[in-house]
Protein backbone atom coordinates (compact mmCIF):
# COMPACT_ATOMS: atom_id res chain seq x y z
CA UNK A 1 0.00 0.00 0.00
CA UNK A 2 1.27 3.43 -0.88
CA UNK A 3 1.50 6.12 1.71
CA UNK A 4 -0.74 8.25 -0.31
CA UNK A 5 -3.85 5.54 -0.44
CA UNK A 6 -2.72 4.74 3.75
CA UNK A 7 -3.07 8.08 4.55
CA UNK A 8 -6.69 7.97 2.26
CA UNK A 9 -7.50 4.54 4.30
CA UNK A 10 -6.73 6.09 7.77
CA UNK A 11 -9.07 9.35 6.82
CA UNK A 12 -11.89 7.52 6.10
CA UNK A 13 -11.38 5.40 9.62
CA UNK A 14 -10.32 2.04 8.23
CA UNK A 15 -9.41 0.44 11.30
CA UNK A 16 -7.47 -2.68 9.44
CA UNK A 17 -5.45 0.63 7.80
CA UNK A 18 -4.99 1.81 11.29
CA UNK A 19 -3.25 -1.56 12.22
CA UNK A 20 -1.32 -1.92 9.57
CA UNK A 21 0.17 1.59 10.87
CA UNK A 22 0.09 0.91 14.25
CA UNK A 23 2.39 -3.13 13.62
CA UNK A 24 4.66 -1.20 11.01
CA UNK A 25 5.26 1.77 13.26
CA UNK A 26 4.78 0.50 17.11
CA UNK A 27 8.51 -0.73 17.38
CA UNK A 28 10.28 2.33 16.04
CA UNK A 29 7.83 4.52 18.22
CA UNK A 30 8.70 2.72 21.33
CA UNK A 31 11.95 2.83 21.09
CA UNK A 32 12.38 6.62 20.45
CA UNK A 33 9.73 7.16 22.98
CA UNK A 34 11.87 4.41 25.31
CA UNK A 35 15.18 6.27 24.71
CA UNK A 36 13.64 10.06 25.74
CA UNK A 37 11.76 8.61 28.51
CA UNK A 38 14.28 6.14 30.15
CA UNK A 39 11.38 3.97 31.60
CA UNK A 40 9.19 1.07 29.95
CA UNK A 41 6.23 1.53 31.30
CA UNK A 42 5.84 5.85 30.55
CA UNK A 43 7.29 4.24 26.50
CA UNK A 44 4.37 2.01 26.43
CA UNK A 45 1.98 4.86 27.60
CA UNK A 46 3.85 7.31 25.78
CA UNK A 47 3.60 5.29 21.98
CA UNK A 48 -0.12 4.50 22.74
CA UNK A 49 -0.78 8.13 23.26
CA UNK A 50 0.92 8.51 19.90
CA UNK A 51 -1.31 6.26 18.20
CA UNK A 52 -4.30 7.78 19.57
CA UNK A 53 -3.49 11.15 18.84
CA UNK A 54 -2.62 9.56 14.86
CA UNK A 55 -5.74 7.76 14.62
CA UNK A 56 -7.37 11.53 16.33
CA UNK A 57 -5.72 13.86 13.73
CA UNK A 58 -4.90 11.89 10.89
CA UNK A 59 -8.20 13.95 9.16
CA UNK A 60 -5.98 17.34 9.55
CA UNK A 61 -2.44 16.23 8.73
CA UNK A 62 -1.67 18.24 5.95
CA UNK A 63 0.85 15.91 4.56
CA UNK A 64 3.68 18.40 4.71
CA UNK A 65 6.14 16.07 6.10
CA UNK A 66 5.81 12.16 5.40
CA UNK A 67 4.05 10.57 7.41
CA UNK A 68 6.60 8.78 9.28
CA UNK A 69 8.01 11.86 10.31
CA UNK A 70 4.65 13.79 11.54
CA UNK A 71 4.35 10.13 13.47
CA UNK A 72 7.88 10.75 15.39
CA UNK A 73 7.16 14.33 15.89
CA UNK A 74 3.62 13.34 18.08
CA UNK A 75 5.76 10.56 19.55
CA UNK A 76 8.59 12.78 20.80
CA UNK A 77 5.81 15.80 21.76
CA UNK A 78 4.16 12.53 23.78
CA UNK A 79 7.57 12.14 25.50
CA UNK A 80 8.44 15.29 26.25
CA UNK A 81 5.01 15.87 27.74
CA UNK A 82 5.86 13.21 30.52
CA UNK A 83 8.94 14.49 31.12
CA UNK A 84 7.33 17.90 32.11
CA UNK A 85 4.54 16.66 33.71
CA UNK A 86 6.87 14.64 35.67
CA UNK A 87 9.32 17.86 36.55
CA UNK A 88 6.04 19.23 37.84
CA UNK A 89 5.25 15.89 40.14
CA UNK A 90 8.72 16.73 41.33
CA UNK A 91 7.78 20.36 42.35
CA UNK A 92 4.64 19.54 43.88
CA UNK A 93 6.51 16.75 45.71
CA UNK A 94 8.53 19.36 47.00
CA UNK A 95 5.73 21.06 47.45
CA UNK A 96 3.58 18.69 49.62
CA UNK A 97 5.58 15.58 50.38
CA UNK A 98 2.73 14.24 52.58
CA UNK A 99 0.24 14.65 49.49
CA UNK A 100 2.06 13.67 46.00
CA UNK A 101 3.80 10.23 46.42
CA UNK A 102 7.68 11.10 45.38
CA UNK A 103 7.95 9.27 41.86
CA UNK A 104 11.39 10.59 41.13
CA UNK A 105 14.09 7.83 40.81
CA UNK A 106 17.00 8.00 43.28
CA UNK A 107 20.32 9.18 42.38
CA UNK A 108 21.78 5.56 42.57
CA UNK A 109 18.31 4.32 39.96
CA UNK A 110 20.04 3.40 36.34
CA UNK A 111 18.09 2.67 33.21
CA UNK A 112 19.06 -0.25 32.01
CA UNK A 113 18.49 0.03 28.29
CA UNK A 114 16.46 -3.89 27.36
CA UNK A 115 18.04 -3.68 24.05
CA UNK A 116 21.83 -3.49 25.15
CA UNK A 117 24.38 -5.89 25.07
CA UNK A 118 24.80 -7.19 28.34
CA UNK A 119 28.41 -6.35 28.52
CA UNK A 120 27.89 -2.91 27.88
CA UNK A 121 24.55 -2.35 30.37
CA UNK A 122 26.44 -0.20 32.91
CA UNK A 123 28.64 1.67 31.08
CA UNK A 124 25.19 2.37 29.14
CA UNK A 125 23.49 3.23 32.27
CA UNK A 126 26.28 5.83 33.87
CA UNK A 127 25.59 7.42 30.01
CA UNK A 128 21.55 7.55 30.31
CA UNK A 129 22.26 8.78 33.65
CA UNK A 130 24.05 11.58 32.34
CA UNK A 131 21.73 12.08 29.60
CA UNK A 132 18.83 12.29 31.82
CA UNK A 133 20.39 15.74 33.50
CA UNK A 134 20.85 17.57 30.38
CA UNK A 135 18.57 20.42 29.28
CA UNK A 136 15.75 19.23 27.41
CA UNK A 137 16.81 20.07 23.82
CA UNK A 138 20.47 18.66 24.39
CA UNK A 139 18.87 16.04 25.35
CA UNK A 140 16.56 15.28 22.63
CA UNK A 141 18.79 16.35 20.09
CA UNK A 142 21.72 13.88 21.33
CA UNK A 143 19.14 11.32 21.43
CA UNK A 144 17.66 11.17 18.20
CA UNK A 145 21.71 11.85 16.82
CA UNK A 146 23.81 9.60 19.02
CA UNK A 147 21.71 7.36 20.72
CA UNK A 148 18.72 6.28 18.45
CA UNK A 149 21.48 7.07 15.14
CA UNK A 150 19.10 9.30 13.17
CA UNK A 151 20.44 11.42 10.70
CA UNK A 152 21.24 14.96 11.33
CA UNK A 153 18.43 16.37 8.59
CA UNK A 154 15.61 13.62 10.09
CA UNK A 155 16.53 14.87 13.77
CA UNK A 156 15.86 18.63 12.13
CA UNK A 157 12.20 17.74 10.65
CA UNK A 158 11.22 16.30 14.06
CA UNK A 159 12.89 18.79 16.20
CA UNK A 160 11.65 21.84 13.90
CA UNK A 161 14.88 23.10 13.91
CA UNK A 162 17.83 23.91 11.46
CA UNK A 163 20.67 22.30 11.07
CA UNK A 164 22.87 24.96 12.78
CA UNK A 165 21.03 25.17 15.86
CA UNK A 166 21.12 21.32 16.42
CA UNK A 167 24.90 21.03 15.46
CA UNK A 168 25.13 23.65 18.39
CA UNK A 169 23.19 21.79 20.38
CA UNK A 170 25.18 18.44 20.04
CA UNK A 171 28.28 20.29 20.50
CA UNK A 172 27.21 21.45 24.09
CA UNK A 173 25.41 18.36 25.05
CA UNK A 174 28.99 16.58 24.20
CA UNK A 175 30.83 18.67 26.17
CA UNK A 176 28.64 18.47 29.33
CA UNK A 177 28.25 14.83 29.15
CA UNK A 178 31.82 14.87 29.30
CA UNK A 179 32.41 17.08 32.27
CA UNK A 180 29.47 15.20 34.02
CA UNK A 181 31.17 11.84 33.20
CA UNK A 182 34.88 12.99 34.16
CA UNK A 183 32.66 14.22 37.69
CA UNK A 184 31.52 10.81 38.27
CA UNK A 185 34.08 8.89 38.28
CA UNK A 186 36.21 11.67 40.19
CA UNK A 187 33.17 11.39 43.04
CA UNK A 188 33.58 7.37 42.51
CA UNK A 189 37.37 7.03 43.13
CA UNK A 190 37.00 9.16 46.10
CA UNK B 1 34.13 26.12 16.18
CA UNK B 2 36.27 23.87 17.51
CA UNK B 3 35.21 20.70 19.68
CA UNK B 4 36.36 19.87 22.53
CA UNK B 5 37.99 16.29 22.86
CA UNK B 6 35.70 14.01 24.52
CA UNK B 7 37.67 10.52 25.08
CA UNK B 8 35.57 9.65 28.46
CA UNK B 9 31.94 10.18 26.50
CA UNK B 10 33.10 8.47 22.87
CA UNK B 11 34.26 5.56 25.15
CA UNK B 12 30.53 5.12 26.75
CA UNK B 13 29.08 5.74 23.01
CA UNK B 14 30.96 2.33 21.74
CA UNK B 15 28.76 0.89 24.21
CA UNK B 16 25.47 1.82 22.10
CA UNK B 17 26.90 0.42 19.47
CA UNK B 18 24.95 -2.88 17.93
CA UNK B 19 21.77 -1.78 20.53
CA UNK B 20 18.73 -3.87 19.40
CA UNK B 21 15.57 -1.82 19.04
CA UNK B 22 13.72 -1.95 22.20
CA UNK B 23 10.25 -2.89 20.30
CA UNK B 24 6.59 -3.51 22.02
CA UNK B 25 5.20 -7.21 22.37
CA UNK B 26 2.49 -8.49 19.76
CA UNK B 27 -0.52 -7.70 21.81
CA UNK B 28 0.40 -4.02 22.24
CA UNK B 29 -2.22 -3.50 19.28
CA UNK B 30 -4.63 -5.24 21.56
CA UNK B 31 -4.14 -3.12 24.47
CA UNK B 32 -3.71 0.42 22.31
CA UNK B 33 -7.68 -0.65 21.12
CA UNK B 34 -9.15 -1.63 24.56
CA UNK B 35 -7.41 1.91 25.63
CA UNK B 36 -9.11 3.96 22.80
CA UNK B 37 -12.62 2.25 23.61
CA UNK B 38 -12.48 2.69 27.30
CA UNK B 39 -11.31 6.48 26.55
CA UNK B 40 -14.54 6.31 23.36
CA UNK B 41 -16.91 4.99 26.39
CA UNK B 42 -18.96 7.95 27.46
CA UNK B 43 -18.40 9.25 30.95
CA UNK B 44 -20.77 10.56 33.89
CA UNK B 45 -19.40 13.05 35.73
CA UNK B 46 -16.52 12.43 38.01
CA UNK B 47 -15.54 14.70 41.19
CA UNK B 48 -11.89 15.69 40.39
CA UNK B 49 -9.97 13.49 42.62
CA UNK B 50 -6.63 14.40 41.24
CA UNK B 51 -4.29 15.81 43.71
CA UNK B 52 -3.74 19.26 42.35
CA UNK B 53 -7.72 19.86 42.06
CA UNK B 54 -7.69 19.29 45.49
CA UNK B 55 -4.98 21.89 46.15
CA UNK B 56 -6.58 24.42 44.12
CA UNK B 57 -10.10 24.29 45.90
CA UNK B 58 -8.57 24.26 49.22
CA UNK B 59 -6.05 27.06 48.18
CA UNK B 60 -9.38 28.66 46.94
CA UNK B 61 -11.35 28.29 50.27
CA UNK B 62 -8.13 29.48 52.33
CA UNK B 63 -8.17 32.39 50.23
CA UNK B 64 -12.17 33.31 50.41
CA UNK B 65 -11.64 32.99 54.05
CA UNK B 66 -8.53 35.47 54.57
CA UNK B 67 -10.76 37.67 52.52
CA UNK B 68 -13.88 37.27 54.41
CA UNK B 69 -11.98 37.30 57.94
CA UNK B 70 -10.57 40.67 56.44
CA UNK B 71 -13.67 42.28 55.36
CA UNK B 72 -15.22 41.17 58.65
CA UNK B 73 -11.99 42.90 60.64
CA UNK B 74 -12.39 46.40 58.20
CA UNK B 75 -16.31 46.30 58.95
CA UNK B 76 -15.87 45.86 62.47
CA UNK B 77 -13.37 48.89 63.09
CA UNK B 78 -15.39 51.19 60.99
CA UNK B 79 -18.22 50.31 63.55
CA UNK B 80 -16.07 50.86 66.48
CA UNK B 81 -15.32 54.39 64.70
CA UNK B 82 -19.07 54.90 64.52
CA UNK B 83 -19.73 54.53 67.81
CA UNK B 84 -17.25 56.53 69.65
CA UNK B 85 -18.15 59.27 67.37
CA UNK B 86 -21.11 59.54 68.68
CA UNK B 87 -20.37 58.79 72.29
CA UNK B 88 -17.99 61.76 71.99
CA UNK B 89 -20.80 64.02 69.78
CA UNK B 90 -23.55 63.21 73.55
CA UNK B 91 -20.34 63.94 75.24
CA UNK B 92 -19.22 67.34 74.18
CA UNK B 93 -23.26 68.24 74.31
CA UNK B 94 -23.56 66.74 77.45
CA UNK B 95 -26.18 64.22 76.66
CA UNK B 96 -25.09 61.40 78.02
CA UNK B 97 -27.91 59.38 80.43
CA UNK B 98 -25.76 59.41 83.20
CA UNK B 99 -25.12 63.07 83.15
CA UNK B 100 -29.03 64.17 83.08
CA UNK B 101 -29.10 62.98 86.97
Amino acid sequence: MGEKELIQELKQGNEPAFRWLVETYRNRVFHTVLNILQDTKEAEDAAQETFIQVFESVGSFKEASSLSTWIYRIAVRKALDKIRRRKTREKLHKLLPWWIPDEKKSSSDFFYHPGIEAENKEKAAVLFKAIESLPEKQKLAFTLIKVQGMNYQEACELMQQNIKAVESLITRAKTNLQNQLEDYYNELNK
Amino acid sequence: MKEKATPLLDEHLQSLNHMQEGGTDDFFYTRLKARMEKEKAPVGFNFPLKPVWIVATLMLLLLVNGLMLTQQFKTKKSTDTASSSLQNFAASYDQNISSSY
